[in-house]
């Protein structure tokens, strides 16, 4: 057992929190594993893909979303490591530039979802139109409602409820962000790349 | 590991009656959730059951009214309706709530030796978005073309909005979904809870087999709900967004139905070893606790629980034998199938050699654990036909699997679901249950299932396929009325009995006998604690010095003139004072 | 001491005259009155999934009796005034012993299945490439929908979707002793051609075609039955087999081919739901 000198404050709490977010992640993981195994099914059982007449997918800007998406993580990641040594302006900025590195990230989705659509995918064009979207819009619903608790978490922050001695809140949150980066990673590589 | 304050019971009336945070008032919350539900199911399986003894025969007493429009006669359409919302309330709103929610509840915290779950107001969350899902359901069968009618197992594309058009079944399969929302904010509860709120001393290998069955069930729930999710999600686009994952022929689609089988089945087998997880953990305890004897081989039974737990994802094609699936597959499928009977054998094998030289108490909950184990005795072994592809090629589809999934999902966990409400019953109301009314509720419960149930097999045996509005129709058929008739006396006498076991409960809750703090004389943490427990559980939080089935044990009896040790007690040294306990090191 | 042995030497009469009795029933001939049997059998090679579900009853009753006989003794022999024994039961010999037990159990009953279920369904139930060499197999394409079956010869040109064709409803006429090779397709939802008297069934999926073979050894009329719920009327998809001596099939197939090519309408689309025939 840890003496309470080599703890850091609410450690224990951080860690049961903790616990229960990588069990709530691995539900969420799930809930995607069933979309990708979908995704796998559908493709496997199809002959050309993409099926003829259907427009091709960019590349570039799901590129751009990738490394939008790594780095917003890694700031993220920096931001908490200075709350935890008391910084909390350095957090507070860390978290802003995630923040907006997000909504950058959602611009981008919707500008490629409309330039798809006019080349003539539509959610209803077919299972591949159908598994693209549905793909696409879920992950992208998780990085809309990540944003909308950073955003809360950051108002908070301004207000001084977080620092040092109170840190669990942006861990868990942190933990969400890595989790919905890693789908998208997977996601650009299935769709986009392969 | 993390030891949790003594936290203050709330003051006002919303935060203590209805948004309660703590786990003893939630678990009963879903307890009589589930109860009002299981009734719900079983009055739909009576009317299955009016149907095949009197086919188009207009349903008595309640026909008229809830059959408006023919007069009270139960038709096709209504038919597909009773069966389709029969299964899925029996097992999304009764049994899970009862054995998941109610005694995962009320047991996990208490057993292991913590003050409350590990997330208290994502507790109370998960019973109120429960009851959302229950009010939808409720909604459907409002709804103007019916509630849902694809079956329980949903498939497309009749399930879609081309074969099934209407909000009713949009409705369900969305309310689906938000049943399991709750069950994973339930489940996260209960994964971390066991994971750090274990009591000092309190290895995994000292927890009650109870607590091992509900903690691999929260598992199983926490991987494999989220995939029925994505499944509910797609089937929901497709009938509302206009998506084509599963409509195809002549509605238009290149959609595959097999996709949705294939989702459907990943989730749904392991959903049957989530029903009967608990129930075979509630009954290794039961067996020990009245037949006064230590669990045979512990680790034997962890394993067996933890070996199906992990293999219940990979067998699920079984259900697919005949979807015309690659036979190397369904090879693979039946070999890992026939495995995983395995494990339960182990199990069995703990449970006879636990009672036999026991010294065996014939109390209410011995009684219902003794039926369980008897009930999934039958139906376990019926499993090995339907594993089989050879075999499953005739019983595929008959009533012969209906009878093998209610012998061991409806049956058992239905007995183990009694077995553990008798058993918990003072802890968590303070008073007694009426033993007399409890055995003649067992007696009449264990008999007519099995007759309900066998009837279901001998059915399924001579070729009647599921589903059937009317089974007389078919040539080949036509002779199973009689059969038919008489398993629907069993089925509408088994209802009956359930009356016996309403009266009791509500009776007890208000005026039964006051109950002591271990009435049943049982190892356990919860019955070291006054009956009902404080807000806060443990004044102290106990350490654990050994495991939850110290019966029978020669130092006990001659030192103290008993035959259990609690978990914490400390055994004296001859002549030294009975009991100690040791306080928990300070919190931090 | 005789008093261990009393129990072991009961639980062995008990096994014993359970496993006479179990045999016996298992043998039995269908009880049709109480609704208990198998449906009639009239195929080649149902016989093989009748012996593998009545030995498998018979090993299973064995062993559920031998369990309720174990709880009822145990019961009543080890009841609350018997002095409980203090045994974890994880000694060594004892896990071997429970381990070998589940083994052995293990082996007889599931190996017995997967071995005979291997070789039945590999060497005959499924066996296509056998039924498609054969000269004399007869191919059949079926298309279920709400709520029957369409029937579809090829016609003495043996090819589908072609002016010869014979097309039916609710009546599916075979030749005996002779193979049927059927595709089966659906344009609605899932439905499940079933044949009780053949012991097989087959899901007819929409969207693709799946196979099933069968062979009657005697001539008669069987139902056909759906056998997966498929919407409202589920309960009433059937049709009947009607299993004709060869000479009469010729006769009627005849008949039938040269009636449907005198009143075949080639912008009949609708009734062109035949397929080309895939034989792998």
């Amino acid at each position: 057992m840890s003496t309470i000198a080599t703890l850091r404050p609410h450690q224990r709490e951080e860690q049961t929190a903790s616990v229960g977010m990588v069990v709530f992640l691995a539900s969420w993981a799930m809930m995607f594993a069933g979309l990708f195994f979908s995704y796998g099914f559908v493709r496997s059982r199809a002959g050309a893909w993409p099926p003829p007449g259907i427009p091709v997918l960019p590349i570039a800007l799901p590129a751009l979303n990738t490394a939008v998406m790594l780095g917003s993580s890694l700031i993220f990641s920096l931001g908490l490591r200075e709350l935890r040594r008391g910084n909390v302006r350095a957090f507070q900025r860390a978290l802003s530039v995630t923040i907006v590195l997000g909504l950058v990230f959602l611009a981008l989705q919707i500008y490629v979802w409309q330039s798809v659509s006019q080349a003539g995918l539509h959610l209803n064009t077919g299972l591949y139109g159908s598994v693209f979207y549905c793909l696409t819009a879920f992950h992208a619903l998780h990085v809309a409602v990540g944003l909308v608790i950073l955003m809360v978490v950051l108002a908070r922050s301004l207000l001084g409820k977080y620092s040092e001695h109170n840190t669990i809140s942006v861990r868990l949150c942190t933990m969400f962000w890595h989790f919905v980066d890693v789908v998208w990673i997977l996601m650009f590589v299935t769709i986009y790349l392969m | 590991m993390e030891l949790q304050a003594i936290h203050k019971e709330p003051t006002s009336f919303l935060k203590r009656y209805v948004f309660s945070e703590d786990h003893k008032y939630i678990a009963k919350q879903f307890l009589w959730a589930g109860l009002l539900f299981l009734a719900f199911g079983g009055i739909l399986a009576m009317a299955i059951r009016w149907q095949w003894a009197y086919p188009g025969q207009e349903v008595p007493a309640v026909g008229k009214l809830l059959l408006p429009r023919s007069g009270g006669v139960i038709t096709p359409a209504a038919y597909q309706s009773i069966f389709t919302m029969h299964g899925l309330i029996m097992i999304f709103f009764a049994i899970t709530p009862i054995l998941i929610g109610a005694f995962g509840n009320y047991t996990i915290p208490l057993m292991i030796g913590a003050r409350d779950m590990a997330f208290p107001k994502l507790n109370m969350l998960s019973f109120w978005f429960f009851v959302v899902s229950q009010v939808m359901v409720l909604a459907s069968f409002g709804v103007q073309l019916g509630t849902a009618g694809a079956g329980w197992t949903t498939y497309p594309p009749l399930s879609t909005n081309v074969g099934t058009p209407g909000h009713g079944q949009t409705l369900v399969v969305a309310a689906v979904f938000v049943t399991g929302v709750a069950t994973i904010m339930g489940s996260v509860n209960y994964v971390t809870t066991v994971i750090r709120f274990r009591a000092p001393g309190m290895t995994y290998m000292r927890m009650p087999l109870t607590v091992w069955g509900l903690w691999l069930t929260a598992i199983l729930n926490v991987l494999f709900v989220p995939v029925l999710g994505s499944a509910a999600l797609l089937l929901l686009m497709d009938r509302m967004m206009g998506t084509q994952f599963f409509i195809a022929g002549a509605a238009g689609g290149k959609g595959d139905p097999i996709l949705f089988q294939h989702l459907f089945w990943i989730f749904g087998h392991p959903e049957v070893y989530i029903l009967i997880l608990p129930a075979w953990g509630i009954v290794s305890d039961m067996v020990c606790f009245f037949g006064r004897k230590p669990a045979y081989w512990y680790k034997g039974s962890v394993y067996a629980m933890c070996a199906v737990t992990i293999l219940s994802a990979v067998v699920y094609g079984h259900h697919m034998f005949l979807t015309g699936m690659n036979p190397l597959l369904g090879q693979g499928f039946m070999l890992l199938t026939l495995i995983i009977s395995v494990p339960a054998e182990v199990l069995f094998l703990n449970w006879l050699h636990t009672i036999w030289k026991g010294s065996i108490r014939t109390t209410v909950p011995m009684l219902f654990a003794l039926g369980m184990i008897f009930v999934f005795g039958l139906g376990g072994l019926t499993g090995v036909f339907l594993g089989t592809i050879s075999t499953d090629l005739y019983l595929h589809d008959t009533m012969f699997v209906v009878g093998h999934f209610h012998f061991t999902m409806a049956a058992a966990s239905f007995l183990a679901s009694f077995a553990g409400i008798y058993f918990w019953f003072p802890k968590m109301f303070g008073k007694q249950m009426n033993q007399t009314l409890g055995k003649w509720h067992f007696w009449g419960s264990t008999i007519f299932i099995t007759l309900v149930f066998g009837g279901q097999m001998i059915a399924g045996y001579a070729g009647q396929q599921r589903r059937l509005f009317d089974p007389y129709q078919y040539t080949f058929l036509k002779h199973l009325h009689p059969l038919n008739t008489y398993t629907s006396y069993a089925g509408f006498a088994l209802g009956l009995f359930q009356l016996i076991f309403i009266y009791n409960f509500v009776a007890s809750i208000l005026s039964g006998k006051k109950a002591e703090k271990n009435p049943w004389q049982v190892s356990t943490l919860e019955w070291s604690l006054p009956s009902p427990p404080e807000y806060h559980n443990f004044d102290v939080v106990p350490t654990v010095i050994r495991g939850p089935h110290e019966y029978a044990n020669p130092d006990a009896i001659k030192l103290l003139g008993r035959d259990w040790l609690s978990q914490t007690e400390i055994l004296p040294e001859a002549g030294a004072v009975a009991e100690s306990e040791v306080t928990a090191g300070a919190a931090e | 001491m005789l008093a261990n042995r009393v129990p072991r030497i009961l639980l062995g009469l008990a096994a014993a005259s359970s496993a006479v009795l179990t045999a016996l029933l298992a043998t039995a001939a269908p009880v049709q009155e109480l609704g208990i049997g198998l449906p009639r059998d009239v195929s080649v090679d149902g016989h093989r999934i009748d012996w593998l579900i009545k030995i498998t009853g018979a090993f299973t009753a064995i062993l559920f009796v031998i369990m309720c006989v174990w709880m009822a003794l145990a019961v009543v022999k080890h009841n609350k005034d018997h002095k409980a024994e203090y045994d974890h039961g994880n000694a060594k010999h004892q896990v071997k012993f429970a381990a070998a037990l589940s083994a052995i159990i293990f082996f007889v009953v599931d190996g017995n299945l997967w071995v005979n279920s291997t070789i039945d369904v590999s060497s005959a139930f499924w066996n296509f490439d056998m039924v498609e060499q054969q000269a004399d197999t007869l191919r059949i394409e079926i298309n279920a929908h709400q709520w029957a079956w369409d029937f579809r010869y090829g016609g003495p040109d043996g090819k589908f979707n072609t002016q010869d064709d014979i097309v039916g409803m609710h009546e599916l006429r075979v030749p005996v002793d002779t193979p049927i090779l059927v595709h089966l397709a659906s344009t609605d939802v899932i439905h499940n051609f079933y044949l009780p008297n053949f012991r097989i069934k087959q899901d007819a999926m929409p969207g693709m075609v799946n196979k099933m073979w069968f062979q009657s050894k005697e001539t008669g009329e069987f139902d056909i039955a759906c056998s997966q719920h498929c919407g409202t009327n589920h309960y009433k998809m059937k049709a009947t087999l009607i299993v004709m001596s060869k000479e009469d099939y010729a006769k009627w197939a005849a008949e039938s081919s040269a009636i449907a090519s005198r009143a075949y309408a080639a912008d009949d689309s609708a009734a062109h739901w035949g397929w080309e025939w895939q034989s792998k």
